[in-house]
């Protein structure tokens, strides 16, 4: 119950958690650009630097993080077996009709494996580190300027607030109904598809009931309360950009730089011995 | 029927951060005919407890014994434990769900393998016994009732099955006194018919002193007092630790003992009282 109304967060008290979540939001997608810069495998293990310092910072098990892996396994599996068979590369070491599976190709897909992995991996630490109301009134905060071009933000953020504070609510009220109907001899989990389906017919409707009865009841307080969304609402919690944010924006820009600089070989600044060269060249 | 409690703990969301320990070495026997009050502050695991009695939650350490059905056992016969073990909620209109109030109250039976008409049956019985017209409400939807009246007939859905335990979460929490009253005279009408067992979820201390036989006390997940109400009221380290308040009964009797009108009747219910209360006066 309590694990879906926190959506994934993980609670801890570290640097991660306590960065400003406008700056994390930031900091996701300058880390997915980064993972799409990476060229070669040197670079890819920076990325990969960068998640796992990440992770550290965080104070998450590091098993927590890969286990986020677990929902992406089939679409990993699929993109590595097609870009296995089809890449068209040259050293071919195995060939059947149109399919053959290059040096090049194996190469390819493990890149594209790993990035994906890496993806993940970077922007669950999002979730894990930041509860789903800050993520929203981050967002709200940096779609600001979008209110020039008439989008009503603080509208969508009230209605993605409110949304998100009725799941934990709404969460409970499905299990105390299917306790209720359980304890009346409802069985949820045996027969067919369409046998199950009407199963939940009992759950469904008071469910419904009640969803519409608590909107009428929060429509009724917030008119109460002469609520009205005005644009200079100020907040119970502040956000603020602190030190530890710039500090953030920085690690996360030093990890961009260097994944630069091995895409590009330090730009033959020096003479790297010949295994690493390898790495460098593919 | 019986129902045994040994070494029983349960805790919530295990080895995550939201790990929580809400059950710890409970270990009690509720007997035949009992009437029994649980009680402790809020998340002291009363509800937690009670769910454990048909199966809502499974045993994590420790045993149950109900009647004869083991619930620590890897296969538990569940349309039997619920069919013999019923429950009710608080709130419990919010569990109508059918289109017409019969079908509503027909849903449990039906579903413990009543035949149509044993299930129509069953329906008119409990429609009677919570004070409903089966003939008015019957063929109505359980929507256009009265709120009493909802209540009323979600109340007789839990007891169309005719269970022989009755288990109350906070029955009357919410409640009006009247609609306080009524419940409470339902479940003592229950237990002079089909209902030999009645365990009741409370915090309000009158309830428990006048309908209950005995009583367990629950702090933090761990069994505090396994006892009867009287002896409850008597031990005040156990009341005022657990924050727990005395029935008006006691307290009369403790203000008229400050007076020097000392009481000796170990009367927990009002009419008990007074008649006590009336005889030393006489004399
Ligand atoms: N579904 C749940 N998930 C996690 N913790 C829970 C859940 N239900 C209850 N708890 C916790 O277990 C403890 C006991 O709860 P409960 O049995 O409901 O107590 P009571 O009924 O005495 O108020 C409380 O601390 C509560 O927060
Ligand atoms: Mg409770």
């Amino acid at each position: 119950m309590k694990d879906i109304s926190l959506g994934q967060f993980y609670p801890a008290d570290s640097f991660t958690h306590k960065m400003d979540p406008r700056a994390k939001l930031v900091l996701v997608v300058a880390f997915i650009v980064m993972a799409f810069l990476a060229k070669n495998f040197l670079s890819y293990f920076a990325v990969m630097l960068c998640v796992i310092s990440a992770t550290l910072v965080s104070r998450i098990p590091i098993l927590k993080v890969l286990k986020s892996i677990k929902a992406i396994i089939f679409i990993l599996i699929f993109t590595g077996i097609l870009n296995l068979l089809f890449y068209n590369g040259e050293t071919v070491l195995w060939s059947w009709w149109q399919i053959k599976i290059t040096v090049e190709g194996i190469i390819f897909s493990l890149k594209m494996v790993l990035r994906l992995v890496l993806l993940v991996m970077g922007t669950t630490l999002l979730t894990y580190t930041t509860t789903p109301t800050a993520i929203t009134d981050g967002m709200e905060s940096l779609m600001h300027p979008l209110k020039y071009i008439k989008v009503p933000v603080h509208d969508i953020a009230v209605i993605m607030s409110i949304a998100l504070r009725f799941i934990p609510i709404i969460s409970e009220e499905v299990d105390k109904i299917m306790m209720a109907q359980k304890a009346r001899g409802a069985a949820f989990d045996n027969g067919g598809l369409l046998k199950r389906a009407k199963a939940l017919l009992p759950v469904l409707i008071p469910l419904f009931v009640s969803a519409f009865r608590r909107a009428d009841e929060l429509a009724l307080a917030l008119d109460a309360r002469c609520y009205n969304a005005t644009p200079n609402r100020t907040r119970y919690k502040q956000m603020k950009f602190s030190l530890r944010d710039v500090l953030g924006v920085l690690g996360t820009a030093a990890f961009i730089v260097l994944v630069v600089a091995l895409n590009n070989n330090f730009w033959g600044a020096y003479e790297p011995v010949a295994s690493v060269w390898w790495l460098f060249s593919v | 029927m019986r129902i045994e409690v040994k070494e029983l703990g349960f805790v919530y969301s295990p080895k995550s951060p939201f790990e929580k320990v809400a059950l710890d070495d409970i270990t009690f026997t509720v007997n035949e005919g009992d009437t029994l009050g649980i009680v402790g502050s809020t998340g002291s695991g009363k509800s937690t407890l009670c769910r454990h009695f048909n199966a809502l939650i499974r045993v994590q350490r420790g045993e149950i014994t109900v009647g004869e059905i083991r619930l620590h056992a890897k296969k538990v016969d569940l349309k039997t434990l619920r069919k013999n073990v019923g429950m009710l909620f608080q709130f419990p209109e919010y569990q109508l769900f059918a289109d017409t109030v019969k079908k509503d109250v027909e849903f449990g039976p039906l579903n413990f393998g009543f035949s149509a008409e044993e299930a129509d049956a069953a329906a008119r019985e409990a429609l009677e016994l919570v004070g409903l017209d089966f003939d008015e409400v019957a063929s109505k939807s359980p929507f256009e009732l009265s709120g009493g009246q909802m209540r009323r007939a979600a109340i007789a859905g839990v007891l169309a099955s005719r269970p022989s335990v009755l288990v109350l979460d906070e029955p009357t929490a919410g409640l009006d006194p009247r609609g306080k009253r009524e419940i409470l005279e339902l479940v003592t009408a229950l237990k002079a018919g089909v209902t030999g067992t009645v365990i009741i979820i409370s915090h309000n201390m009158d309830e428990i002193a006048e309908f209950c036989n005995r009583v367990v006390v629950l702090e933090n997940g761990k069994l505090l007092a396994d006892t009867t109400p009287d002896e409850l009221f008597n031990r005040s380290d156990i009341v005022e630790r657990t924050e727990l308040d005395y029935p008006h009964t006691v307290k009369i009797k403790r203000l008229l003992a400050e007076k020097g009108v000392f009481i000796d009747s170990s009367a927990l219910n009002a009419d008990e009282l007074s008649a006590a209360i009336a005889g030393r006066f006489k004399a």
